[in-house]
């Protein structure tokens, strides 16, 4: 046991600490290019103060902090400790659901409250939550809404911070601070009674201080709840597919249906990503994938609380008349893919294997944003990135899931890979590298820039790299908060 | 203090000689009264924003850039405004240079697609509107009107309105933007800044949006905002507003699938119920409490004064006389309007039922004299364009905003009536308008898809008359001393009066500390210090970015 973790173990009496040789080894594996470095221990807080203590003492220790919510695999690098004698803060006991308010739609969450768990949960107070697709059963809710991971459902997505509203938050340098409505946070039930409670995302005042952690990678500070807004869980839901030869034609469609804000999931599909979403395991992919078309899009409609049925009917015949008039069929079954069954899939957290391993055990992403209109451009380039490195690009799946209300859209490529192969893991190491150069000079914008992504895009903006470091300076002036991320 | 003549050659130098002004007689048409929201002046109130050293009209981002430089140099503060919506947007300190950017009046793209337009700072709310009507979107137009400028709302203010039920508020729609920051450098933020465009304004990573607007914008303190993205959202009408009527009482007959209502409730809780109803089910395109601003007791005679083009204000006692509008009255005490807009006809028909199943629930009913058709397309048109500003002064030529209630509809329900009757007690001592005490207006969603309300208690009052101007001070600031009392903070009666002293100029820094360290979190200010020291190191603001030493 090291001094410094003898140190700690005085100031947080109650955390658990870990220096268990294989825990911290699992945090050391380098990705897209970071330099692995292995932690010295990890450490469990149970509440805020203990946070707070932590953050501090690493100031006063010159200790780098790495948080992580979410449990095993790490898939973006995001907490692989890139500075010397790091510690990694494990928030995964902080798993409170503080409070549901069915009345005002909000949760309070603390970081280690998974999907998993928070469904349930909302759902027997009749709401729910915008998902992202299929999240792994131990990702942080939190987290997955700090790093503005996509949603299925862009027609609640008003800005790109939804559904996340107000935080607490330990900043870089040990202050403990509320952003948005925060200071209303409901601590006594007379206050929910009388409507003070967390409903706001930005400010408070003017600065918007929930957006300086967001897709920080922990860089920023150490969120340790967060009020989200959630969705009334719908009485009648039904999911249909519209098939389609080519990306091309189905984009017009969803044009429209972005523009009416019709369909409560709204995305769209290869077929190798469909499968992956499908199918159980590599065997069962080959077999379903031949059956599939090129591309689908996936439309949810759901019934709400009011007349449900009926808004549900009136969506549906809606809808298919729009599909009919682009030539496309609107349907609730796509060979042995069934929209009941597709539709409850996506309303969970992944079962395992998590879907995007299933086709070779491993996987690497590409994902950006982009509008829709530029997506089949970057999805021929990938593809001719691919056959350039002769990797096989019937294999790579395509993800295109809108986001805010259609003004954008997240564009995602699922390069699955088998990391037993060293020819198939360089190969796609290349694959990336090549492919995210070659797409961020086509125009696309890597909003969330992990791993060798970083360096990309900070060349690339110098005014947003200087007022970023601006704000690091501010809020975690000893640079301990996860260094060696982003442009720090 | 003139600016000395070198500065001012190199100033024309940079803008040309035709688009500046050092004539006393301009600057003081760029001056204004020191109301939160609108005009106070008259002959019994006459202290006016500072004189500016000079007015500007920069023609672009690069001649900004350069008059922004030209300051530091000097360590000369400025202020720019493009639409000058209150005191807010004019300097608070002697010898600032005011730029005034209405030449900048480019809507640059409209991007129908992907729903977003690109604008300059003097685009006007009602000239987006017009011309993304053309191809089927709408624009969200705030509260401070459609002649205000749409960059300015949703860059440097708040952004709130109407529409922000289905629009999202400007908060939400703010996208790509480019920022003049106070040192001079240029800041596109999000996917501009990486050459991708302007769809997105949050990264790449933690987002410098956040730096230039929270929950509020700097107010014209932290640099020149030059150009910006705009969301939009689909308006399945047509592609001119079509407009009828005689002047005031211009209507818009629009076709089925647009629908307004006026609703009433029994209680208070019952109002805030269908509000929370309302977001639940994802219905309607606007709603807001729009004409209880006139006061609960006299708003349907001004709606009849408004609708009909032989009628005027020295009607008013009459129809208020009359049994019928006293019956409308009484009904609609506890009312909002709301817009329902169909993006099919199956979509209207549903939106409709479910409407009424929410009246049905919460014990809610339609205002049938509202639904007139001549009133009922004068509201279409009124609640869509904002263009009726000059109304929040139309009984004694003075208005402000009181109290401004903030949060879920359950914090204003519950304590509007106990502000409508303290407005009450004092509207009986003749110096404001004797209007119900209820003045009471606002978003019925403050934010994209619900979730809040604001409660603005509207205060009218003549600004000919010394007893009526000094009496509405006097009750302004009782209502200051009630909102604390009461746990309300500090009500938008005297927002401004955090920046900017009863002289017209910056509020002494002891009496600005004292208001932020009694603030729930003083920190936010003493972070707002940091980066205003960051990104403003010479402080060429005002006081309108509200900071904190540290201690």
């Amino acid at each position: 046991m090291n001094g410094k973790m003898t140190d700690l173990m005085n100031i947080v009496k109650e955390a658990e600490i870990i220096d268990d040789p294989a825990v911290i080894e699992s945090f050391a594996h380098g990705y897209r290019g970071d330099v692995p470095m292995r932690p010295m221990f990890m450490v469990k807080p149970k509440n805020t103060d203990e946070v707070q203590k932590i953050v501090r003492w690493a100031n006063e220790t010159c200790t780098p902090l790495v948080p992580v919510s979410s449990g095993a695999p790490h898939l973006r690098g995001g907490t692989v400790p890139t500075a010397p004698g790091s510690v990694i803060v494990d928030l995964s006991g902080m798993d409170r659901i503080v409070k549901v308010d069915r009345r005002n739609r909000l949760a309070l969450i603390e970081p280690g409250v998974t999907y998993t768990t928070l469904g349930p949960e909302l759902k027997r107070h009749g709401l729910r939550i915008a998902m992202p697709l299929l999240p792994r059963k131990n990702k942080s809710v939190l987290t997955s809404l700090l790093e503005r991971e996509p949603v299925v459902s862009p027609r609640y997505q008003w800005n790109m911070m939804e559904p996340l509203r107000a935080l607490e938050i330990i900043w870089g340098n040990g202050d403990k601070f509320y952003s948005g409505g925060g200071v209303f946070r409901g601590e006594k039930e007379e206050d929910w009674k009388r409507g003070l409670v967390p409903v706001w995302g930005p400010g408070p005042g003017q600065l918007d201080f929930y957006k300086f952690v967001s897709a920080a990678q922990g860089s920023m500070g150490i969120v340790t709840w967060a009020s989200v807004k959630c969705e009334v869980y719908p009485e009648c839901r039904k999911l249909f597919f519209v098939p389609a030869d080519r990306l091309e034609e189905a984009i017009e469609f969803v044009y429209l249906l972005l523009r009416y804000r019709f369909g409560d999931e709204l995305f769209l599909m290869n077929k190798s990503c469909l499968a992956y979403v499908h199918a159980r395991n590599a065997d069962e992919l080959e077999s379903v994938k031949d059956t599939l078309p090129s591309w689908a899009v996936v439309v949810g409609i759901t019934g709400g609380h009011i007349l449900s049925k009926d808004r549900v009917e009136a969506r549906e015949k809606d809808i298919r008349d729009i599909a009919r008039g682009f030539g496309l069929k609107f349907i609730p079954q796509l060979r042995s893919l069934s929209g009941k069954e597709f539709g409850e899939r996506i309303m969970r957290p992944c079962e395992e294997p998590y879907w995007k391993s299933r086709y070779s055990g491993e996987v690497q992403e590409v994902f950006f944003l982009t509008t829709l209109d530029r997506t089949p451009g970057f999805v021929a380039a990938m593809n001719e990135e691919a056959d350039g490195l002769e990797y096989p690009a019937e294999r790579i799946g395509v993800y295109l899931q809108p986001v805010h209300q259609g003004v954008g859209c997240h564009c995602e490529f699922i390069i699955p890979f088998d990391p037993d192969s060293r020819m198939d893991t360089r190969k796609t190491e290349e694959l990336i590298r090549k492919s995210s150069l070659r797409l961020s000079d086509q125009g696309a914008f890597f909003s969330r820039p992990y791993g060798i992504w970083a360096d990309m895009v900070y060349d690339r903006d110098a005014g947003t790299k200087t007022a970023t470091k601006k704000i690091k300076e501010i809020f975690d002036p000893n640079n301990v908060m996860n260094p060696g991320k982003l442009c720090f | 203090m003139a600016l000395p003549a070198n500065v001012y050659k190199d100033l024309e130098d940079i803008v040309g000689s035709r688009n500046i002004s050092g004539d006393p007689a301009v600057l003081d048409s760029y001056r204004y009264s020191l109301a939160h929201t609108a005009i106070h002046l008259g002959p019994f109130f006459d202290t006016f924003t500072p004189r500016g050293a000079c007015v500007l009209l920069p023609g672009s981002t690069e001649e900004v850039r350069a008059i922004v430089e030209l300051c530091n140099k000097h360590k000369i503060k400025f202020k720019a405004s493009s639409t000058f919506w209150s005191a807010q947007g004019f300097p608070s300190e002697d010898d600032t240079i005011q730029l005034d950017m209405r030449r900048m009046d480019r809507i640059l793209d409209i991007d129908k697609k992907n729903m977003f337009a690109v604008i300059e700072p003097g685009v006007i709310g009602a000239t987006l509107q017009a011309e993304v009507m053309k191809v089927g979107l709408n624009t969200h137009i705030p509260g401070s009107g459609c002649s205000c400028s749409t960059l300015a709302s949703a860059t440097s203010y708040f952004g709130s309105g109407p529409s922000n039920l289905y629009g999202g508020w400007h908060y939400d729609n703010l996208l790509g933007l480019e920022w003049v920051m106070p040192t001079g450098e240029i800041l596109r933020t999000g996917s501009l800044g990486q050459g991708c465009g302007w769809f997105c304004g949050e990264g790449p990573g933690p987002s410098m949006k956040g730096v230039a607007r929270g929950f509020l914008g700097s107010k014209g303190s932290m640099g020149v905002y030059t150009k910006c993205a705009i969301k939009l959202f689909a308006w399945p009408g047509p592609e001119c507003l079509p407009v009828e009527g005689t002047i005031p009482a211009y209507r818009t007959p629009l076709p089925d699938n647009f629908k307004a209502y006026t609703v009433a409730f029994p209680s208070w809780k019952a109002w805030a119920d269908a509000a929370y109803a309302i977001w639940d089910a994802g219905i309607g395109y606007l709603a807001h409490r729009q004409f209880n601003m006139f006061g609960r007791d006299l708003k349907f005679a001004m709606v009849k004064i408004l609708t009909d083009p032989t009628k005027t204000l020295s009607d008013l006692e009459e129809l208020l006389a009359d049994p019928e509008v006293q019956e409308i009255t009484e009904q609609s005490k506890r009312e909002f309007q709301i817009i329902l807009v169909g993006m099919t006809k199956r979509d209207i028909e549903w939106q409709k039922k479910a409407f009424d199943e929410i009246l049905e629930r919460t014990g809610g009913w339609k205002v049938e004299a509202m639904d007139e058709p001549h009133i009922h397309d004068w509201v279409l048109l009124y609640m869509i364009r904002l263009g009726h500003k000059n109304l929040n002064l139309v009984f004694g030529g003075g208005y402000d905003g009181c109290f401004g209630l903030l949060g879920a509809a359950d914090y204003g329900a519950s304590n509007a009536e106990e502000a409508a009757l303290f407005k009450k007690k004092w509207e009986k001592r003749g110096a404001i308008v004797d209007a119900g005490g209820d003045c009471m207006m606002g978003p019925i969603g403050g934010q994209g898809g619900g979730g809040t309300c604001l409660w603005e208690n509207f205060t009218c009052f003549d600004s000919a008359d010394r007893e009526s101007t000094e009496g509405t001070f006097e009750f302004f600031d009782a209502c200051t001393r009630f909102g604390l009392e009461k746990g309300w903070g500090v009500g938008m009666e005297k927002w401004n009066a955090v920046a900017r002293g009863p002289d017209g100029k910056t509020t002494s820094k002891k009496k600005r500390d004292t208001i932020h360290l009694g603030s729930p979190q003083p920190s936010v200010f003493r972070y707002q210090h940091r980066v205003r020291e960051a990104f403003n190191p010479n402080d060429l603001g005002d006081a309108y970015y509200e900071t904190l030493d540290d201690t």
